[in-house]
């Protein structure tokens, strides 16, 4: 019980992003199936029994994640508040998640069945999953237009779920259509859907933005603002990519466009799904407009992003404290702490000393050195003229031994913690995840770039593991004692993580558009510029 | 599992892990207390409401009192008349270093605490 209470905050945004991702596939697939395959003019038994096999797994695996959810939650809620498990039973969280749980098995024994009489019957479950969600959003904790801002949160969701979600369900029905004509009509029908889908989303995430984040300082001066406007820009560039596929569905038939079109669509699904977990990560967050103090000024933006001399220099090792995590929980039992409510498990923070800035500063700058080095030799490498400049991988590798070295001075192998205490601090676990992923990085793209292997499969891992890295930094949380300071580290982060996002998926595409596709050469400098652009971000990371 | 299958996995899975860490920071905020962190109040019953910025749940939530010999007693929380503020009284203080610590179950389902430190004077 204690090891849970110490990552309860953690597990919470993981069921929560686990459960809006699965019922986006979920609400997704059954609206797809009765909206766009089972409307068509043509029927195609393999496409039907292909969905409803997604449909069943994603609705199991919402189940188990509602499970694991309410079972963290009531454990927590028992053993903190000392109340019964009868007690437990009737709280808000509970109802909401035994309504979707029998609601997602009640989808996955119909899905079984496959048979067409049921495909109608799915959508009253997949309306009481999205029922269930409204009942856990921010909307249904509000003291003002509760029941509006429920409604506007049922359509945010339920236009994403059929967007994103139906969006997978396409693309793994035009590989099993008959025929080209088959798969053509699908496309314009999901086309249409998709179109009024995100004129809902958007309207809707209007709607919401203007009620939780309420004013232009808010966007930019809390961390709240911040996500939203992060979740903003994604969701343009999700729009800029269904626009590509919306002009390749008008283009005349083709098997290259429909090719282009399912290339496309799996950054849109990636980049999609990003967006939801995000919006997950945002329910831990109080609303922007709820907090009225402790906002960044634009001011103080300005003066920490002003351009200046890389630190090159490191503090000596001994001007840290010696046990940082033993300061937090002093500095939490000692007194006041710098915000005024924690998660349950949640250990107190204390304002980092100058030493510890410099020793954060100094990593910083000199990974914003490494990526810089990468990028710029991806671009030589882009060139054609230099095929030493293909191994420009292998920098990652004195990249990750510097991470694993420095990151968290406080733990093994330089500090007194030993390895397993990283399993409590979600942000030292953070780092150790990084190290692993830019080891993994470092290997299979050096081994792609050199020619010693050519699967695609392999090609894809370099992409892949960029979308991953910069997705886990936009829920990397600094515990730097001041929320202020917390705003203001999210501010530098938050476009490196936009950034990486499209260098991962603009190498993927490069990969994975077919050969004739004019766009890939332009795809293939873009991966090489946004790297430049992160190592240019990194060297003027700031922490005073 | 087929290959163009797998690809499809392999892109929910990796988007999947862009929530694997959260933020610690709360959801509901204490906006008010009385008695107010690290204030002076006289007692020996003083009446303890912290009102929030969401509607709280307060059959499942908890304020207890942390007296100055560390012996920390349960409050009953009354009934209020406000969605988002939790009421009680705590009885019998003596003067010295008190603290109330709080949880709170939000309507949404997030579970938050907090604690608020104060002292007791002699009246």
């Amino acid at each position: 019980m204690a090891r849970l209470l110490q990552v309860f905050g953690f597990l919470s945004v993981l069921f929560r992003g686990a459960t809006l991702t699965f019922q986006s596939l979920t609400i997704g697939g059954i609206v797809f199936l009765n909206f766009v395959v089972r409307s068509s003019n043509l029927q195609s038994e393999t496409v039907n029994h292909a969905c409803l096999r997604w449909i069943r797994r994603a609705a199991i695996a919402l189940a188990l994640m509602q499970v694991a959810y309410i079972l963290a939650s009531a454990l927590i809620l028992m053993q903190s508040a000392d109340i019964t498990i009868g007690d437990v039973s009737g709280a808000n969280f509970v109802l909401a998640g035994v309504l979707a749980i029998v609601s997602a098995l009640t989808i996955a024994a119909l899905a079984g069945a496959q048979s067409p009489k049921i495909y109608a019957a799915m959508l009253l479950p997949a309306a009481l999953i999205l029922l269930s969600s409204v009942m856990t959003s921010h909307a249904m904790a509000r003291l003002e237009y509760r029941f509006p801002l429920a409604i506007v949160t049922a359509f945010h969701q339920g236009a994403t779920a059929v967007w994103i979600g139906g969006l997978l369900y396409l693309l793994i029905a035009i590989p099993r259509s008959p025929d080209n004509s088959f798969a053509r009509q699908m496309i314009a029908r999901f086309s249409k859907l998709a179109l009024i889908s995100v004129a809902v989303l958007a309207a809707a995430g209007f709607t919401l933005g203007f009620a939780y984040v309420g004013s232009l300082h808010a966007v930019y001066g809390t961390s709240y603002g911040i996500m939203v406007a992060t979740k903003t820009v994604l969701f343009g560039i999700l729009l800029l990519l269904g626009a590509l596929n919306f002009q390749i569905a008008g283009s005349p038939s083709g098997g290259s466009l429909i090719a282009c079109l399912k290339r496309f669509g799996e950054a849109e699904i990636g980049i999609g799904i990003s967006v939801i977990l995000t919006a997950a990560s945002l329910t831990s967050l109080p609303p922007a407009v709820d907090l009225i103090t402790d906002r960044v000024s634009a001011q103080e933006i300005a003066a920490r992003t002003a351009p200046h001399v890389p630190r090159l220099a490191s503090p000596p090792l001994r001007d840290l404290p010696e046990d940082i995590y033993a300061a937090q929980v002093k500095s939490f039992d000692a007194g006041p702490l710098s915000s005024a409510s924690f998660v349950p498990g949640q250990a107190g923070t204390r304002p980092n000393t100058p030493a510890e800035k410099s020793w954060s500063e100094y990593n910083h700058h000199w990974a914003g050195i490494v990526v810089l080095a990468i990028g710029l030799l991806s671009f030589l490498a882009q060139a054609r003229h230099f095929p030493w400049a293909r191994n420009w991988p292998l920098i990652f590798l004195g990249l990750a031994a510097f991470l694993f070295l420095r990151s968290d001075p406080e733990t093994w192998p330089l500090g007194p913690n030993g390895f397993w205490v990283t399993l409590q601090d979600p942000e030292v676990l953070l780092h150790r995840i990084f190290v692993v992923l830019v080891i993994a990085l470092a290997i299979f793209e050096w081994r792609v770039q050199t020619g010693r292997v050519a699967t695609e499969r392999a090609r894809l891992i370099f992409p892949a593991l960029v979308v991953v890295a910069s997705a886990l930094l936009l829920t990397h949380s600094h515990s730097l004692g001041n929320i202020k300071e917390e705003v203001l580290a999210e501010l530098s982060h938050a476009p490196i993580a936009v950034l990486g996002i499209v260098a991962g998926w603009s190498r993927w595409l490069e990969l994975r558009l077919p050969s004739q596709n004019k766009m890939r050469d332009r795809l293939a400098w873009l991966w090489p510029a946004c790297l430049v652009l992160i190592g240019l971000l990194l060297l003027n990371y700031r922490e005073m | 599992m087929r290959p163009r299958q797998s690809v499809l996995l392999v892109i929910c899975l990796f988007a999947g892990t862009f929530f694997t860490a959260g933020r610690a920071v709360a959801h509901a905020i204490l906006l008010e207390s009385t008695p107010a962190a690290n204030s002076s109040v006289v007692g020996p019953d003083i009446p303890i409401k912290l009102r929030f910025n969401v509607r709280i749940d307060a059959t499942r939530s908890r304020i207890t009192l942390v007296r100055p010999d560390a012996s920390v007693q349960t409050l009953v929380i009354s009934k209020s008349t406000s969605a988002d503020i939790l009421a009680t009284q705590a009885q019998g203080l003596t003067p010295g270093e008190y603290r109330i610590r709080w949880q709170a179950l939000a309507s949404d389902g997030h579970i938050t605490r907090g604690e608020i430190p104060f002292q007791a004077a002699r009246p």
